[in-house]
């Protein structure tokens, strides 16, 4: 049983520590978010364990731990659910020859450089129960993520949204995300294959299955039970967003049941929601709210719990950590700007898509948190990780007020090579809590 | 093919073909590397193996041998719990080598408040792997070592958390 007392107090801490931090960091023009995360990081042993141990042990016992964690995976994974509403699949069909390139290529670039890292890093940060290909992998598909919220929050603050810069983002953003979190889904049935009887041929044909299922199966009841109910009422009763959440809830125990992980399920049933845009705000409007200043700084804080940045000890460490940093920032800020400017996007410009890209924030930690869980980076590797998702989202506004002033961008003409680039439309949903 | 495509090909052929090829190598020549072993994990220790008896200290050594052992392992750095008690060692090939720090100012009639050092040899063809090593309490030169053999024990199932 828990200590509710403990419980409630913890809750209390953390609500308060977040919606601090996140205020101070909104004053010096930064994502609440990164703020946020930062409260999370000054909650555990990093800073609070340090400086007042005996206090950190009693608001934070390791017994209380798991009722933690469980509560905040919960808002993980209705948050999942909204970031998949919010990606419209049928935006990423019309991207043009820049989007295109931008988005391969700020996957490839950080994947390739992440692979080439691991070199290094796997006899120095990993052990041999870590097979080098699972690491490389891991390495790679936690360092091309880009955090689709954070990144649409910024572009929205700066009227960006419609500019030939904000929909490439956009468009690059969504097709990262879903390439990053399939390669992820990949090598946690690989890694859970080798534990489990069950083959992974097996895993494999279930999860296909699974996907066809929801993308013709499932999709078109959710049009009919969902949206056609919401065009007639012009709302939803609370039978029926229970009902919506039942089927997150079901979708998410089917990919766990499979072998990947509940945060799939969440994911997949948000992007099979019908996108109609009223709807998709309706939705976000029910759910966002509390999720968003409730249950994702909970996730926060076990995450700050987690990380131990005394483990990245003596120079030799900070060095690992630098370099990850310096790999992340070249891959991502390196390979977009390259490749948005040889599709002829001005340089200035170019180099804004590659800072946008290059934000990592929550959906950077929501990577790591699995990898831990799986075993695949250790625990100083992780602390390096998650100092690197906060500086690279926490250098990109600043960045790109430099290289990208608001009055350069808004009205910039249209110079991109190729098919015209689409209007986000429904792509990005926002509101002034939509900052995770 | 216009020339804005048969560019647009060029360069996806060049940032995004070419680099794909370079990770197909770099996947093939990480397999030849090779990680520190895993000592990663829970090891309960046989109890059975303790020998104690002639130690002036053996009560107390003999129940910190018996407290369950944490190993958090990143490469060869490592964060050891032992009853309670959690301090950093490192991995050297297969020798782990650690020390809990004692009070700053010993009591001279008990050792139980002196530094203790933690070797330990593994082998890793054991499966489970096992751990061979002795405790030792220092600074009190009538205290005897004690020996140990620790065995690691399975990572509980049932998913990844």
């Amino acid at each position: 049983m828990p200590n509710l007392f403990i419980l409630v107090l913890q809750v209390a801490v953390v609500l308060t520590a977040c919606r601090l931090t996140g205020a101070f960091f909104k004053k010096i023009h930064q994502p609440r978010v990164v703020g946020e995360m930062f409260a999370g990081i000054m909650l555990g042993p990093s800073l609070l364990g340090w400086i007042a141990p005996h206090f950190s042990a009693y608001l934070f016992p390791a017994s209380s731990l798991g009722f933690l964690n469980a509560l905040s995976q919960i808002g993980v994974i209705v948050f999942m659910f909204l970031v998949g509403l919010k990606i419209n699949p049928m935006e990423l069909k019309k991207e043009s020859h820049a989007a295109v390139l931008a988005s391969h290529v700020s996957i490839t670039a950080p994947f390739v450089l992440a692979a080439f890292l691991a070199l290094y890093l796997y006899p120095r940060l990993s052990d041999d129960s870590v097979a080098f290909t699972n690491f490389a992998l891991f390495m790679g598909a936690a360092m091309s993520i880009t955090a689709f919220p954070v990144l649409a929050r910024i572009l929205a603050e700066r009227r960006m949204l419609s500019s030939r810069l904000g929909t490439v983002a956009i468009a690059c953003a969504a097709v990262d995300d879903v390439t990053g979190w399939c390669i992820l889904a990949y090598i946690v049935v690989l890694i859970r294959a080798a534990h489990s009887e069950t083959s992974i041929w097996m895993t494999l044909g279930g999860i296909v299955i699974f996907g066809l299922v929801m993308v013709f199966g499932v999709q078109r009841l959710l049009k009919g039970v969902f949206l056609n109910a919401y065009e007639k009422w012009g709302h939803l009763s609370e039978n029926r967003m229970a009902f919506m959440l039942l089927l997150v809830l079901v979708s998410s125990l089917c990919t766990e049941r499979l072998g990947i992980h509940l945060l799939f399920g969440a994911f997949l049933m948000g992007a099979i929601m019908p996108k109609e845009d009223r709807f998709i705000r309706y939705v976000l409007d029910r759910f966002e709210t509390i999720t968003i200043t409730l249950l994702l700084p909970l996730f926060f804080a076990f995450t700050g719990l987690r990380t131990n940045i005394g483990l990245v000890k003596g120079h030799e460490m900070w060095m690992y950590c630098g370099l990850i940093i310096l790999v992340a920032t070249a891959g991502k800020l390196g390979g977009s700007t390259l490749a948005a400017w040889m599709s002829g996007m001005p340089l200035r410009e170019a180099a804004g898509l590659g800072i946008l890209m290059n934000t990592r924030g929550l959906m950077e930690l929501v990577i790591l948190n699995i990898g831990l869980d799986i075993k695949i980076i250790s625990p100083a590797l992780f602390s390096m990780m998650v100092i690197m998702a906060l500086v690279t989202t926490f250098m990109t506004t600043p960045i790109l007020n430099l290289i990208c002033p608001k009055e350069l961008l808004q009205g910039a003409p249209e110079k991109v090579i190729g098919k015209p680039v689409p209007t986000p439309s429904m792509a990005v949903h926002e509101t002034e809590t939509s900052v995770a | 093919m216009s020339h804005t495509n048969r560019n647009f090909v060029i360069a996806y052929i060049l940032l995004v073909g070419l680099p794909l090829l370079g990770l197909a190598g770099v996947l093939k020549s990480g397999r030849s590397l090779n990680a520190p072993f895993s000592v990663d994990g829970a090891w309960k220790i046989d109890a059975g193996a303790i020998n104690a008896s002639a130690a002036p200290c053996g009560d107390f050594l003999s129940s910190v041998s018996n407290s369950p052992v944490s190993i958090s392992q990143s490469g060869t750095s490592l964060v050891i719990n032992l009853g309670g008690k959690t301090t950093t060692g490192t991995l050297n090939g297969k020798t782990i080598t650690a020390q809990f720090a004692g009070a700053n100012s010993p009591n001279t009639t008990d050792c139980s408040d002196r530094s203790l050092t933690l070797t330990a040899t593994l082998d890793p063809l054991t499966d489970p792997r096992t751990l061979s090593g002795r405790l030792s309490v220092q600074g009190c030169a009538s205290c005897l070592p004690v020996e140990f053999r620790a065995v690691k024990q399975p990572r509980p199932a049932g998913g990844t958390r």
